[in-house]
């Protein structure tokens, strides 16, 4: 008995830890069903969808995530404007933007929500969304750059995957692509409202907007925008009162994003450069 | 005191030395950092392109002037970047070796979800929420419309071009 746990184990060890170990394990698993030891396939099974747990989200399943986020997001903000000319302008700003950032090899799409609050978003895989009510508080190309620049950022450092794996280690769930919501629709949906609730109403940890904050000012000046341009927008958000500020209860005050911005600013010897582009705003985001 | 043998002095030298080298070499090295770079004659934009360089491509620096590289690619390519293109660390991308390997041990259903994958319209995770969750066909529509929304690289180069942005700056 006990060198048939000893040899349990090792197999299982043996299957997940070598090069090539998913297929390892599965050819482990499928010969010992053939030998009719149902529970050692089982354990070898057990072995790694625990590490597959552990590991982190691969891109396809991000996307499914980050999909069904989307439209979360755009069914509680009022819908995507149809203004196709505003549209192409976010967008390209965006991926001006995000050709630069630390994770320029997956697709980005921006969007408009017809929503007046003063509000952005970002959901997994590249989906980024802002506001109507954001869009008219913006008074140059620049500014939009760094707003556009803190949701990519949100993205590339995978701020809300995080909480997604840290739900799944939680459900003991080990993947949430396509096979998972087939064959569990609803906690996969339990999944998806949980970050959901995460993003739209109880905001991130402080830290990752800081991150966010600082990295997506970082990545707007590398494509040249003015650094300072991003400071700007925070001072005159910061003056706002009542429900225009709303959203931003679930965000660092503005003195400490601002000292957060200034800070990254210096350590990365960002310069201002004085290419706000408000002319180019100002006539394009009038769609 | 019991002596130490002769190879194991040199199996130390040996790798202090490997250590060094292959320090000064990460130095001199740096790695594409954007989606697509060009690689010119000369320190402007306005040089001819000698290569298009991907993503995470690895180049040994050869001269440094304001915000240009004078580089070498491993194919003995040799040009000048923006340096703003580049990265001294090697960039991850999109899935890591542990994403990957995390995927691989996943049950998923894979043919089905690289067959959707970029392809127009929600992928079934996606439709299996919206149908659960209640979502409207008006906002399934948008987020399918946004999931295709595709804005060629060659536009963002002009619209970068037009406003003097990257390697266009004045």
């Amino acid at each position: 008995m006990r060198n048939k746990i000893v040899g349990t184990i090792a197999v299982v060890a043996l299957s997940v830890a070598l090069g090539g170990c998913a297929e390892m394990q599965r050819a482990a698993e499928g010969a010992a069903r053939q030998s009719g030891d149902e529970r050692l396939a089982r354990a070898i099974h057990g072995g790694g969808t625990l590490i597959s747990g552990l590991l982190p989200i691969g891109y396809e399943e991000e996307s499914s995530i980050g999909q069904a986020i989307a439209l979360q997001v755009v069914a509680r903000y009022g819908g995507v404007s149809d203004q196709s000319d505003l549209t192409k302008y976010v967008n390209l700003v965006g991926r001006a933007v995000a050709s630069t950032c630390d994770r320029p090899d997956i697709p980005y799409r921006f969007a408009i929500l017809n929503h007046e609050s003063i509000n952005a978003f970002a959901a997994p895989a590249g989906y980024i969304f802002v506001t109507r009510g954001l869009l008219k508080q913006v008074r140059n190309e620049a500014e939009l750059a760094a707003v556009l620049g803190h949701e990519i950022a949100h993205v590339s450092q995978k701020h809300i995957l995080e909480v997604i794996q840290r739900s799944k280690r939680l459900a003991g769930v080990t993947e949430a692509g396509l096979a998972y919501a087939h064959q569990n629709p609803e906690a996969f949906k339990g999944l998806i409202d949980a970050a959901v609730k995460k993003l739209l109403d109880e905001g991130l940890d402080q830290e990752k907007e800081i991150e966010a904050d600082q990295l997506g000012d970082v990545f707007a000046a590398r494509v040249g925008y003015d650094p300072t341009a991003y400071v700007g927008l925070l001072n005159r958000l910061k003056t706002l009162k009542g429900d225009d500020r709303a959203f931003f209860k679930t965000h660092p005050n503005f003195s400490t994003r601002i000292e957060a911005v200034q800070k990254v600013m210096q350590s990365e010897g960002l310069k201002p450069t004085g290419v706000m582009l408000g002319d180019r705003f100002t006539k394009l985001s009038k769609g | 005191m019991r002596r130490q043998p002769w190879w194991a002095l040199w199996v130390g030298t040996v790798i202090v030395t490997v250590g060094v080298f292959s320090s000064i070499t990460l130095a001199e090295t740096v790695f594409v950092q954007a989606k697509t770079a060009k690689l010119r004659a000369g320190k402007t934009s306005l040089d001819r392109v000698v290569a298009d360089l991907k993503f995470g491509e690895a180049l040994e620096v050869l001269k440094k002037e304001g915000n240009w590289l004078e580089v070498s690619t491993a194919a003995g390519v040799k040009g000048w970047i923006f340096a703003n293109k580049t990265t001294t660390t090697k960039p991850s991308g999109g899935d890591d070796a542990l994403a990957k390997l995390g995927k691989s041990f996943r049950r998923t259903e894979a043919s089905e979800v690289t067959a959707s994958a970029g392809a127009r319209g929600l992928d079934k995770a996606s439709e299996t929420y919206a149908n659960k969750a209640g979502i409207t066909q008006q906002h399934r529509d948008a987020v399918d419309r946004m999931t295709a929304y595709q804005i060629a690289d060659q536009e963002v180069e002009d619209f970068l071009k037009e406003g003097g942005l990257g390697e266009y700056a004045k």
